[in-house]
């Protein structure tokens, strides 16, 4: 599972839904095994794209919980046409290309912020489907 | 016409193409240009659910129905062989550069809510008594597969599950592609929808395939 997709998905538990911490997961840093993969290649008109809809405070989180601490605390804000960009603003870009779009979750874990319930990444698969007792 | 995928899996676990996934390729083709100006300047999250081979996901990435750089990919399917499958087709047709995540889920639970910009939707639609439990090990392949054809009631219990939360999957400007068989009462389904939605709903396709009657309807708000 990309980095990026941590981004839209929340605990699939109904009563969660009217908390506020069924989103973002809660990664297991220790627990998860990240690697990259390059197939993806930089465009920075995708990463516009991308940055201008993620939720960066959710992004931050998992950042960090996956070791991570050198991302902005707010998110930064790019000129909207790549033409624009400058050499500064192309680094970051490729940065967040690197983290968001390169590097996978392959084995892991992650928790829901208000039930607790785990969820596990296997073979690059997150698996939230839940056990028929809590459906 | 735009070219359809390589698909080759073990179809006693993953549902095989068939008519009705080729006819929602068909309605993607036709809507290509729709959705192109729909998404213009900006990113789409596009999601199919239950994706089974994964033929239709490949067939958006493969034929850039959106753009590569302003679309992201997410498969989801309750069948663990499916996720497998689709990634498998995906690389099959080299779409490795094409942003591609699969998930297990039932349905939409675990997708945060208003973040689907594209939907695409084949459900279980076979009338049946009933629709099957989840099969307790990975390896009951067969019961796995039973869960992407049985349907229960007019075939509609899972598509009118998924109907009650379209309000909650799409984005303000989402689109879902849903296909229906003549057995479910499209028009009906369509009609009760309207009463309690003030959206719009159009029939894209429509065809005859074997004894069935498959279509496919848009749904925008």
């Amino acid at each position: 599972m990309k980095f990026l997709t941590t981004n839209f998905l929340k605990c699939p538990i109904k009563a969660c839904d009217t908390s506020n911490d069924n989103f973002p997961l809660q990664f297991d840093g220790g627990k998860c095994q990240l690697v990259q993969d390059e197939s993806i290649e930089f465009n920075p008109e995708f990463l516009l794209n991308i940055i201008d809809r993620v939720d960066w405070d959710a992004l931050l989180k998992v950042a960090g919980e996956l070791g991570n601490v050198n991302l902005p605390p707010k998110k930064p804000t790019f000129p909207c046409t790549v033409p624009q960009l400058t050499d500064v603003g192309m680094a970051v870009l490729n940065d967040l290309h690197i983290m968001l779009l390169q590097t996978s979750i392959t084995e892991g874990e992650m928790k829901c912020r208000n039930c607790g319930h785990i969820y596990y990444i296997k073979n690059g698969i997150p698996n939230l489907l839940l056990p028929p007792h809590l459906v | 016409m735009l070219p359809t995928p390589y698909v080759k899996c073990d179809y006693n676990k993953v549902y095989e193409p068939a008519e009705d996934s080729f006819l929602l390729l068909d309605c993607l083709e036709k809507e290509q240009g729709f959705l192109n100006e729909r998404f213009n300047n900006r990113l789409a999250v596009v999601c199919e659910i239950g994706s089974g081979s994964g033929v239709v996901t490949t067939f958006i990435m493969q034929n850039k129905i959106i753009p590569q750089e302003r679309s992201i990919h997410l498969a989801v399917d309750i069948n663990p062989w499916a996720l497998e499958a689709t990634l498998d087709t995906a690389k099959l047709n080299s779409c490795e550069n094409s942003y591609l995540d699969v998930v297990q889920s039932d349905l939409n639970a675990c997708l945060r809510d208003n973040q689907i910009d594209v939907l695409v939707f084949n459900p279980p639609y076979v009338p049946a008594e009933g629709v099957p439990d989840f099969p307790e090990s990975r390896e009951q392949a067969d019961q796995w597969l039973d869960l992407a054809l049985l349907g229960g009631k007019d075939g509609m219990a899972i598509t009118d599950k998924l109907l009650q939360q379209l309000d909650k999957i799409l984005s303000q400007d989402g689109v879902a592609y849903i296909l229906f068989c003549a057995r479910n009462r499209p028009e009906e389904v369509v009609k009760k929808f309207l009463k309690t939605h003030n959206w719009n709903v159009k029939l894209i396709e429509i065809r005859k395939a074997g004894w069935e009657v498959l279509s496919v309807y848009s749904f925008t708000r």
